[in-house]
């Protein structure tokens, strides 16, 4: 059961929830959206279980962009607080709420890193474009939603998967992905969007 | 403010990505705030990024649980935002006081600028206020001039911006405007000249582009405006989150 109506979007301009996000919203992506909501109202079972569901992707993910295990564990916790201490701004008509947390750990993980490079300016084109999309293989091998997104991957030209992985696996800005792979910024930016809208599609088969 | 010329829509990929440095980012988010159909697709692309931060799956170490638990646990949550109150906790009145002063200072600047038949550019920034002040993270703050008036300053860390409007500011010979920065270890970015207030209150400027530890500052200049400081700021604000 999705219980939406105590989660109406208070900024939403008027239209209302086209069909198409409610369909979106199955499998274990609802539920987490549904013990989001018991979070809310300062669940503390709720919030276990929540962090037993995305503590290994949210790690995970700042792993992959920061690299470095101890700053990737810091900003975990800071993410994991933070899904606890807004739990209620979360609008389950946005989307799952693994996408949800998924977008603050990324953001969060993107914006530790260039603030560490303001201070210290790392040079990007002498460093090479190490981190493919083989980092999927890596770090998660065997596990089934990975398999799926590996395939995924497979299925994009390979512009558009090396300005994806690139941008999310490894936190660089679309500037630095074109730089790393010597094509037009434009081009990066339009790889991007279709990259990214093929992949949805690809992914979004079972929701 | 900086307004780009390419389609916006271009970059709704590398935004999904967080491919997009702050001021990218806060220009795309405000574009968001005015285009129901590119955050129809945002969301979309989101789904798919969760995606692959899913599949990067790593085993945290078990201390990091115990940590969570037992800070979220002390931790006082943020109430959810609805339509009647504002939802920053323990500022309500404040923020009302705020909200009241960007209308205010809205409804000047919008006479402004549809005299000048921006309307296109002028709901792009109404959309970038709406953005920041709707922010989960939102927070407000205000600071006392030295020679007296009070700016105030509505800051997201998510959105990389913030919102910044000055009331009974000392008035300045025709030769000289108020210039607004963004002072970090780098140094000084001017970020535009304050409009000239109406009733004591300027239109609310979008800063965009800020990067941790960086302060507001807020320096007399001359009316052309400078490209460093050239005097002391008669107000600095450091943006904590």
């Amino acid at each position: 059961m999705k219980d939406s109506r105590s989660w109406p979007p208070p900024d939403d301009p008027g239209e209302g929830q086209p069909p198409a996000r409610g369909q979106r919203q199955t499998g274990h992506g609802g539920d987490l959206g549904a013990l989001l909501a018991r979070v809310a109202r300062g669940d503390q079972p709720a919030f276990e279980a929540v962090y037993d569901s995305v503590a290994g992707q949210v790690f995970g993910v700042a792993r992959s962009v920061l690299r470095d295990p101890a700053q990737a564990e810091e900003v975990a916790q800071e993410v994991l607080l933070e899904v606890w201490r807004t739990a209620s701004r979360f609008e389950a008509g946005r989307g799952s709420g693994t996408a949800w947390v998924m977008m603050l750990a990324h953001r969060r993980a993107v914006d530790r890193v260039r603030s560490r490079q303001a201070s210290a300016q790392r040079e990007i084109r002498a460093s090479s474009p190490d981190i493919d999309y083989d980092v999927v293989a890596e770090t998660v091998e065997g596990r089934l939603d990975a398999e799926r997104v590996r395939k995924c991957l497979g299925g994009l030209t390979e512009l558009q998967r090396e300005s994806i992985t690139l941008a999310y696996y490894g936190g660089y800005t679309y500037r630095e992905v074109a730089g790393l792979l010597e094509v037009a910024v434009g081009t990066v930016k339009t790889r991007m969007r279709d990259g990214l809208i093929r992949l949805r599609d690809c992914l979004g088969v079972d929701g | 403010m900086k307004i780009r010329r390419t389609d916006p829509h271009t970059l709704l990929g590398a935004y999904a990505l967080d491919a997009l440095t702050g001021a990218d980012r806060a220009r795309f988010a405000r574009h968001l705030g005015v285009c129901e159909s590119c955050r129809q697709e945002a969301w979309g692309m989101q789904e798919a990024t969760g995606r692959l931060g899913s599949a990067a799956i790593t085993q945290p170490p078990d201390r990091l649980r115990e940590q969570v638990l037992a800070t979220a646990a002390r931790t006082r949550q943020l109430p959810p935002l609805t339509r009647e109150t504002s939802a920053w906790p323990g500022r309500r009145w404040g923020m009302a006081v705020a909200c009241g002063l960007f209308a205010v200072a809205l409804a000047f600047g919008g006479i402004a600028i549809n005299m000048k038949h921006q309307l296109s550019q002028e709901q792009a920034h109404t959309g970038a206020i709406a953005g920041v002040l709707n922010a989960p993270d939102a927070t407000m703050m205000t600071a006392r001039a030295v020679d007296g008036g009070t700016a105030t300053v509505v800051m997201s860390h998510l959105d990389g911006a913030l919102v910044f409007t000055a009331a009974r500011l000392p008035a300045l010979p025709s030769s000289k405007r108020y210039q607004l920065w963004l002072m970090g270890s780098g140094g000084a970015r001017p970020e535009g000249m304050l409009p000239a207030p109406h009733q004591g209150v300027t239109a609310p400027m979008v800063v965009e582009g800020l990067a941790a530890g960086e302060k507001v500052g807020l320096t007399v200049e001359s009316a052309g405006g400078a490209k460093h400081p050239t005097s002391r700021p008669i107000l600095l604000l450091s943006l904590h989150s």
